[in-house]
């Protein structure tokens, strides 16, 4: 369908919308005029993607001032499904564009991902690592090599790699969607690097596809994004932990093991410098001047050089973000290698020493900077430039296998890191790990403590940025924990035929005895007992699949034993058979495919996962995969974390978020990202239990996003276990009933029904 | 949020893991909260909804509603007239009598529920089928047994059915479809295969991949329909979609009455699976009845009067229709097989008209449905029953009001059931195509 949206020609692929999606539209549009950020929450099961591509493409047709749309998802296979969205919508938008005379609208659409997932050289593919199928591919493209390769042709080189290098600027790409598959045929086809070929083209499309990192991870971001122009729409999809990655992405951790090696890379660096100084010493004053001279990207190759392509040279960019990293010349002290290379011995030898610790230790950057002054006689300042020095020094060098100088990236990118920042950021030294503390484990942890700095550039930098989920409930607390001022914050319900959620508290066992994963309560008999004979009695009523939710490993391996014993395992296999997720990804991929079979050949199957997994993050439960899930506790977080107490207390003291509210939001959030995953479609149907008492409070239940919480009836309060077999059973057969699958008009828009909410909008401004 | 065991020394300080979570119990929301399940579930007035007449009678207070749903069964029934259907159905009931059977969620369990509604399914079944058969295999113990071979004796199915009802352990789909495939296998071309499967588990234990009995299912054009008691399992959902059935999980007793019932009917036949063929039937001689006539009939050899003269081999055999005991023969009544006709051309279905419309007809001179000239109410064609005014005497509430679209005639609700469903013809219909027969007759004489 083709409709007007508040003056915006809409294309849309399919020939109903939903009455959300409409709104979804018309607020994103808003904050498009606007040119502002906006907050969006849109269940799932809406057809949340479409929605936005279809917005955002139209808005694009019809302001070609406005640039590229940059879409950020989290894995690869959301990456597929994007572009597979979008190249429905574009062949169906091309049908409108048919007449005499009229040519459909051209656009270019690409997704980005990591060489491992590009990479088409026959042996380098077939390297099992990202890091490695980096190393392998900056060994046969670095500038270098293939100047070298021209001396001497037995020098090996990438030809998918040389023959875009020699298509030079006609290496272009058709208008057209491109997915990762996609352009690895086409690489194959002409030859050329998909890699490559999809960096060279960023410049060029309207659409691109990429993952978070790519947006937020500075070491990333500045390689790839830096030359992405002001007007780009950027899309944070399902993007409800983003203040999680946005942390990580500044956040590091070093180990004993680390420092060992990046001894040992600083041994051979020095060994790699008296070779270069016995062959090559010209190569080396030539750094010296470049940095002397001060540059203003330190260490880059001389102009001359460099080719239209980045080849293998370029490296991750700096840590620190981009409007943080000082322009000047590196300081006198690490210009010279030798004197660069003592340098960072000295720091490993700090940090080992630190690392020397019998109780755990926080401080500030500050502190530890002046601790570092006094004890070794470390700057700060020049600890800023440890990155672009160790950078432009590997490339002096003609390093190519970079993967094995991590650890003495890590030991930098922590340098410069302290060095530039002072607030933020905590320095967390713990000699063994809380849950096994036998075991000596101690490790530096420099924890980014605030989500907005990463996020910053990014606010600053885009005229548009959308943040959106099924679930970014409360919404008002994003915008305070990544501190920025979004135009449009909204959160929409589905519109639904019937009430195919049904969301229930479960607070009493059957004996009427409280049930909750509360520490004192959890190891207590009779609350293991109760939560047990919930699920039997559950997999005596639901049919097919049920999945259940653990606050950690640790409680489920403490309960499922227990259940062991109490004999209640043996009664729910009578029913269901029984998978468990576990820490390690192959044996949890196997038990969900047999977890799946097993729904679909009838036998009903449970499955025990646990909250902050990667089965609550990543895998769906729809249809009679999942028509139940229960949510076994409340999952705060691991509250002793010292990372987490850090957090807490920088979010109280700089954007006056109470701990308890941080922590019931993050727990809150959690759980209705797990039971979220029961429900994928309007026509699925499933039952969400949230089984601790605590959910009785408001607190949590308001945090709970809305589309949820209109479902929770005030019957399905406070119930106990036999109240919710009675429900269940209700629910279960009220849903297995025919309905109208379409019901045109309620909660389906025609094309006209459209255009008349659109003229109906219009009156009523005017 | 896991602990390490308070006994465990601890890094730092012996802080509660929850100090900071504020989690005091909720106060005073508890009891409002159960009156809220008990408006919603328990609290069910359905005496409520009833109300005595003077002679003791309950009465529903607002009985259209229900009459409009049942109406609506059954139009959807007659809508699809002219449909070509398989007039002789091979079917046979799957009955899982399972742990899950004994549950009692319906009156007195469910395998009593389920038996008392078979009992008249068959018998309905063979009311509206005479040259069909049937045959019941019940799930138990996670096998499958055939109660009865497929036949076209009610009356033994029924009491095979009701001696055999202890359920227990588990229920296997795949055993009870292989079986149920496996007899239908070797029926004639021109026979309809069906199998019904009643089921009250949610799971069902399977030796095999069960994927490959439905597939088997298909191939032999086995037609399997499903009826849940409980909850919608995706293996039931998925083995009707495959083979054209029908899927439906009952909310009660009387719901699951409704949708076993629906399957008395013959349901559509599609042209691919079969090819229209002649069948041989034999119409046998009934023998006549009296204490001279005594023989022993049938396969069991029972000593009766009576009975029928199977035509090609002469053997006796006790009641019709059924197959020849030694010849196989197909042995049918002419009765039987005109019953059977009405399926393929159902008459119409009648449009309700709301109760402004019939006093609009009834202000109409020539209004054929009044019994006096004076008489300003209007009447059931059929029944002479008021329609617009409760009858004085009774104290009925006024029902729903239909009209045959052919002949234009008032019916009340009563009328319209038992029209479509027993009588198969419209006395409106048929009373003006004599009268007009009659006219031209006349005409003609003259």
């Amino acid at each position: 369908m083709k409709f007007l949206l508040d003056g915006l020609t809409v294309h849309f692929p399919y020939e109903y919308i939903y009455p959300e999606q409409y709104r979804y539209m018309l607020e994103l549009k808003r904050a498009l005029d606007a040119r502002g950020h906006c907050l969006l929450e849109m269940p799932t099961g809406t057809g949340k993607t479409i929605t936005l591509l279809s917005l955002i493409t139209s808005y694009q047709l019809a302001h070609p001032e406005v640039g590229k749309l940059v879409y950020c998802t989290r894995t690869v296979p959301e990456m597929e499904k994007v572009l597979a969205e979008l190249k429905e919508l574009i062949d169906y938008r091309s049908r409108y564009f048919q007449g005499p005379g009229q040519s459909p609208p051209q656009i270019l659409a690409l997704g980005l991902s990591s060489r491992k997932n590009l990479c088409i050289h026959p042996r380098v593919q077939e390297e099992g690592s990202r890091e490695s199928v980096d190393a392998k591919c900056r060994r046969l493209t670095a500038a270098w090599v293939r100047e070298r390769h021209v001396s001497a042709p037995d020098i090996e080189v990438c030809s998918f790699f040389e023959d875009l290098e020699r298509a030079g600027q006609d290496a272009v790409l058709d208008p057209g969607i491109y997915t990762l598959h996609d352009m690895r045929v086409l690489g194959r086809k002409k030859g050329w690097c998909p890699y490559f070929l999809a960096r060279h083209m960023l410049a060029f499309c309207n659409v691109v596809v990429y993952n978070y990192q790519y947006m937020l991870d500075p070491k990333v971001a500045n390689m790839v994004s830096r030359e992405l122009e002001k007007e780009c729409i950027v899309v944070f999809d399902e993007a409800h932990n983003i203040d999680n990655v946005c942390i990580e992405a500044l956040s590091v951790n070093i180990r004993q093991q680390t420092l060992n090696l990046a001894g040992s890379n600083i041994t051979r660096l020095r060994s790699a410098i008296d070779k270069a100084k016995a062959t090559d010493a010209q190569r080396l004053k030539d750094e010296y001047n470049r940095l002397w001279s001060g540059l203003a990207q330190q260490g880059h190759l001389p102009a001359q050089n460099r080719s239209p392509l980045p080849g293998g040279e370029d490296t991750l960019a700096n840590p620190a973000l981009p409007q943080d990293i000082l322009q000047e010349a590196v300081p006198g002290n690490i210009r010279r290698a030798e004197h660069f290379l003592a340098f960072l011995r000295r720091f490993i030898e700090y940090l080992r020493q630190r690392l020397n610790v019998q109780v755990v230790e926080t401080e500030t950057p500050a502190t530890f900077l002046a601790n570092l002054q006094e004890k070794v006689a470390i700057e700060g300042k020049t600890l800023r430039f440890c990155y672009d020095r160790l950078a432009s020094l590997l490339k002096t060098l003609e390093i190519t296998d970079v993967d094995d100088f991590t650890p003495i990236h890590l030991v930098a990118d922590m340098a410069t890191l302290v060095g530039t920042y002072a607030r933020g950021f905590a320095i967390i030294i713990e000699p063994y790990d809380d849950r096994l503390p036998s075991v000596p484990d101690p490790v530096i942890q420099l924890s980014c403590l605030d989500a907005s700095l990463a996020m910053k550039p990014v606010f600053s930098k885009f005229q548009s940025v959308v943040i959106t989920s099924g679930t970014l409930s409360p919404i008002d607390l994003y915008p305070k924990i990544l501190n920025f001022n979004p135009v449009v914050i909204q959160s929409f319900k589905m519109t639904l035929t019937r009430d195919c959620l049904c969301p229930v508290v479960l607070t009493r066992g059957t004996d009427q005895m409280p049930l909750s994963t509360k520490f004192e309560m959890r190891s207590d008999a009779g609350v293991v007992h109760n939560y047990g004979r919930m699920l039997v009695e559950l997999s005596a009523t639901i049919p097919d699949g049920i999945v259940c939710f653990f606050v950690s490993y640790l409680y489920m391996d403490q309960i499922v034993a227990k259940w062991h014993d109490m004999g209640v395992l043996q009664d729910l296999m009578a029913y269901k058979l029984l998978f468990i997720e576990t820490q390690d990804v192959v044996e949890t991929t196997l038990a969900l495919d047999n977890f799946r079979r097993a729904c679909d050949c009838g036998r009903g199957a449970m499955f025990f996962s646990v909250a902050r997994g990667k089965v609550a993050e990543g895998i769906d439960f729809d249809r009679h995969y999942g028509r139940c899930v229960v949510m076994m506790g409340v999952p705060y977080q691991y509250t002793l974390s010292r990372i987490l107490r850090a957090r807490l207390e920088y979010l109280r003291e700089t954007f006056q978020i109470k701990e308890s509210d941080f922590l019931a939001f993050d727990a809150v959030r959690q759980s209705a990202q797990c039971v979220g995953r029961v429900i994928r479609s309007k026509a699925d149907y499933g039952m969400m239990i949230f089984a601790d008492k605590r959910y009785q409070r408001h607190d949590k239940r308001d945090k709970l996003p809305g589309w949820i919480t209109t479902h929770l009836k005030d019957a399905h309060l406070n119930l106990s276990t036999d109240m919710l077999m009675h429900v269940a059973r209700e629910f279960m057969r009220g849903m297995a009933q025919p309905y109208d699958r379409m019901a045109v008009g309620r909660s389906l828009l025609t094309e006209e029904q459209a255009n008349s909410m659109n003229a109906a909008t219009a009156a009523g401004l005017a | 949020m896991e602990e390490a065991g308070p006994s465990q020394p601890r890094g730092w300080d012996q802080q509660d893991p929850e100090a900071l979570i504020d989690d005091q119990d909720p106060q005073g929301e508890e009891a409002a909260d159960l009156s809220a399940f008990q408006r919603e579930y328990e609290d069910d007035h359905s005496w409520e909804q009833l109300q005595e007449d003077e002679h003791g009678h309950l009465r529903a207070i607002d009985m259209r509603e229900e009459q409009r749903a049942k109406r609506k069964r059954l139009l959807s029934a007659a809508m699809s007239a002219r449909i070509r259907r398989g007039m002789i159905r091979y079917l046979q009931v799957v009955v899982d009598l399972s742990r899950a059977a004994s549950i009692q969620d319906m009156r007195p369990n469910r395998a009593a529920a389920m038996a008392s509604v078979l009992v008249s399914f068959i018998r309905e079944f063979f009311d509206q089928n005479p040259l069909s058969h049937l045959g019941i295999i019940i799930m138990r113990n996670g096998r499958s047994e055939r109660l009865s071979e497929l036949s076209a004796s009610p009356e033994f199915h029924i009491n095979k059915l009701r001696s055999n009802l202890d359920a227990g352990g588990d229920a296997s789909l795949m055993n009870g479809l292989d079986m149920a495939v496996d007899s239908l296998k070797a029926i004639p071309s021109y026979g309809h295969r069906e199998v019904l499967v009643l089921f009250a588990a949610l799971s069902t234990c399977d030796p095999g991949n069960i994927q490959d009995s439905v597939k088997s299912a298909q191939q032999h054009k086995c037609r399997v329909s499903c009826i849940g008691l409980a909850a919608e399992v995706h293996i039931c959902r998925l083995s009707a979609q495959e083979t054209g059935g029908t899927y439906g999980v009952a909310l009660g007793e009387k719901h699951m009455e409704e949708l076993v019932m629906g399957h008395a009917p013959p349901p559509p036949s599609r042209a691919a699976d079969s090819a229209a063929s002649l069948v041989r039937m034999g119409f046998p001689q009934r023998r006549p009845e009296g204490s001279d006539s005594m023989a022993l009939i049938g396969k069991e050899c029972t000593l009766l009067s009576g009975g029928f003269t199977c035509p090609r081999c002469l053997a006796l055999v006790p009641e019709l229709p059924s197959s020849c005991h030694v010849c196989g023969l197909t042995l049918v009544s002419s009765p039987h097989l005109a019953r059977s006709y009405h399926h393929l051309f159902p008459i119409k279905p009648f449009v309700e008209v709301s109760a402004d419309a019939v006093t609009q007809a009834m202000a109409a001179p020539n209004t054929q449905q009044r019994l006096q000239a004076n008489d300003s109410s209007i009447w059931c064609y059929s029944c002479s029953s008021n329609l617009i005014q409760p009858d004085e005497a009774d104290n009925t509430e006024a029902g729903v009001v239909v009209r045959c679209p052919d002949c234009g005639l008032f019916f009340c609700y009563d009328c319209d059931s038992y029209i479509h469903e027993s009588l198969h013809n419209c006395p409106g219909c048929e009373a003006v195509g004599t009268e007009e027969r009659f006219d031209d007759a006349v005409k003609m004489v003259e």
